[in-house]
């Protein structure tokens, strides 16, 4: 399984992955049945060895382990194809380019990195992460597996439970979030690779699932489980810090799968309105239809706008962990929307599992819970919003100066806003959840909107995308600063209702 | 005023030990809050909250954000304590 249309071709930044997207349309159109993935429940070995015949399990391995070395930018346009197809397929590959290998391409030691990289490369090897447990889900701090220090010996001994693990029933490689006391600090947490054939290690029955059904899912137990202390990656001690660093590049990861499935859920529905005929005529003429299809294209080119500054900002050095958990609560949030539109304007046919549309729906559920719940990341963006100042970048097209100033007015009233609850509130503000949400849904509207507008390439298209979408998005922004003044009020009613509902 | 910071330190460390499920003996004044206790910023703003219910003081967010190791967050607390036990008392608590 060797990596040919990746090996073959040298390039210029992004040259490749424009070569590539033909071959992987092509691919997707002909191998890959998502009707029957989700009806069996699995993925087939031949779209397994497709996918690494394309070379797409190598393609952010860096070109000295003979990978393709690609940036998280072309890692997430290889991902949104596979997201506007079939997410079960999708969320293996981009698992495995996300925390399933980035880490080790990142903080491997040498000598583990010689002999696993290539191997990744040429696709003879697929990865998996496991941080959450049965007690710990967002809550890392409760991890419980541990990776204890083998005395006079430079190994690692682990025991302990990982739930939820994508591609856990067929990954080669784990990489494993642990807890290390006694390893860089009493309270340490390190990242530590283990190869699936590893004594000690059993995997649990395949989860029956809502969505994604072909994605494999499974609890992986470690019992006794012996590694080389070269398998921990970065410094011993440190993994929950590169555990955040990892996550923020899954995430970008995850929210291009949720901007390819918006499209996905565009393309079908473009078709269908343009097809089916009401009243005399196609149900695309009406306005109604028309506002959704407007909402579905411009939130899409907003989602590949965010994403693209995001997979950017990476490539300057500079931190995603928050404009990661932005673009991947306004990615799952919007594809789902989408995906529920489409449904909507396809009628009682959209219900039928025949169509797609209502697979997509099922397949964008999870992705508002793994990788960061959203309510989570919504209380984590709100806390950043509030404590760290930033500046909104809104360059644009003469023709999008008007709404590029709209953009930045809002901008500067969520400022103000800002201000006041600094002083109001300090610290405290973390007690008060329904704020955090609230600040964090009015930012991610305007880094929405900001991208939107500076994203937007010349072409009337793209212009029209994004004046329509940054406006909805400033309005819906507005929406939100204007509810943060009735937080208290909804925090208290809500408290005391469901006193009464839990005693009950 | 040596009072006021021991004061300052004590809580700061019982509720830093509390929050990070550990004896406050294990606490070091080099550790980090992130990437040696293991916690995100969620939990060292509520890390910060709860002592500033404890000591009623204010704390500002914005200086909170920036805080990474066991000594900051002490002399956060200590001077925020400090200048508002000159000053008369907290704003809010």
């Amino acid at each position: 399984m060797a990596a040919p249309c990746v090996d073959s071709v040298r390039r210029d930044d992004g040259e490749l992955v424009d070569l590539l997207i033909p071959s992987i349309r092509r691919f997707l159109a002909t191998e890959v049945d998502g009707s029957a993935i989700d009806e069996n429940s699995r993925i087939p070995e031949s779209v397994r060895v497709g996918v690494a015949e394309l070379g797409l399990f190598g393609m952010t391995v860096p070109e000295t382990f003979g990978g393709a070395g690609f940036s998280l930018w072309d890692a997430c346009r290889v991902i949104a194809e596979f997201g506007r197809v079939d997410r079960s397929v999708g969320i293996m590959l981009g698992l495995h380019a996300g925390l399933g290998s980035r880490g080790l391409i990142e903080w491997g030691s040498p000598e583990f990195q010689a002999v696993w990289l290539p191997r990744i490369a040429a696709g003879e090897c697929i990865t998996a992460f496991g941080a959450t447990e049965a007690g710990a889900g967002s809550d890392l701090m409760a991890i419980r597996t541990t990776g204890r220090a083998i005395e006079g010996t430079q190994n690692l001994r682990i025991d302990g439970e990982k739930s939820y693990v994508t591609n856990g029933g067929f990954a080669n490689l784990f990489t494993l979030l642990v807890r290390t006391p006694g390893i860089g600090g009493d309270r340490g947490h390190s990242l530590v690779c283990v190869p699936a054939g590893t004594p000690g290690i059993s995997i649990g029955k395949e989860e029956h699932k809502l969505g994604i059904r072909g994605s494999s899912t499974v609890t992986v137990a470690f019992e006794n489980v012996v590694v080389p202390m070269s398998n921990v990656l970065g410094r011993p001690g440190e993994g929950m810090e590169l555990a955040y660093k990892l996550l923020a590049w899954g995430r970008t990861l995850m929210s291009a799968g949720c901007a390819g499935a918006a499209q996905g859920a565009l393309d079908a529905t473009v078709q269908y309105v343009g097809e089916r005929k009401q009243f005399g005529r196609t149900i695309g003429d009406f306005a109604a239809t028309r506002a959704h299809v407007a909402w579905m294209a411009s939130r899409t080119h907003a989602m590949r706008a965010l994403i693209q500054e995001t997979a950017e900002s990476q490539a300057r050095g500079e931190s995603i962990e928050v404009a990661s958990a932005v673009a991947k609560v306004f990615c799952s949030e919007g594809a789902f929307e989408a995906c529920d539109r489409a449904i909507q304007l396809h009628g009682a046919v959209g219900f039928l599992e025949s169509t797609g549309v209502a697979r997509a729906l099922r397949d964008c559920r999870i992705t508002r819970i793994f990788e960061g719940a959203n309510d989570v990341l919504l209380l984590r963006i709100g806390a950043a919003t509030l404590g760290v100042r930033r500046e909104l970048d809104v360059s644009c097209l003469p023709a999008l100066r008007e709404s590029a100033d709209r953009v930045r007015a809002f901008d500067a009233l969520l400022h103000r806003e800002m201000t006041d609850l600094r002083k109001r509130l300090g610290v405290m503000a973390v007690r008060r959840q329904l704020v955090l949400q609230r600040v964090a849904r009015a930012e991610i509207c305007a880094r929405a909107a900001a991208a939107a507008i500076s994203r937007a390439r010349d072409t009337e298209k793209d212009i029209s995308l994004a004046r329509h979408g940054s406006t909805a998005l400033i309005e819906e922004g507005a929406v939100w600063l204007s509810e943060l003044g009735r937080a208290e009020r909804d925090e208290a009613s809500a408290s005391e209702l469901s006193a009464m509902i839990y005693g009950s | 005023m040596v009072a006021l910071e021991e004061e300052a330190r004590r809580v700061t460390l019982a509720t830093l030990a509390e929050i990070a499920q550990t004896g406050v003996d294990t606490i070091r004044g080099g550790q980090r809050l992130r990437e040696d206790l293991g916690m995100d910023s969620l939990q060292s703003l509520e890390l910060l909250s709860t002592i500033g219910e404890a000591l009623k003081i204010d704390l500002d967010i914005e200086e909170a954000m920036g805080i990474q190791t066991v000594d900051d967050a002490c002399a956060f607390v200590t001077r925020k304590y400090k200048e508002q036990k000159a000053d008369g008392g907290p704003v809010r608590g």
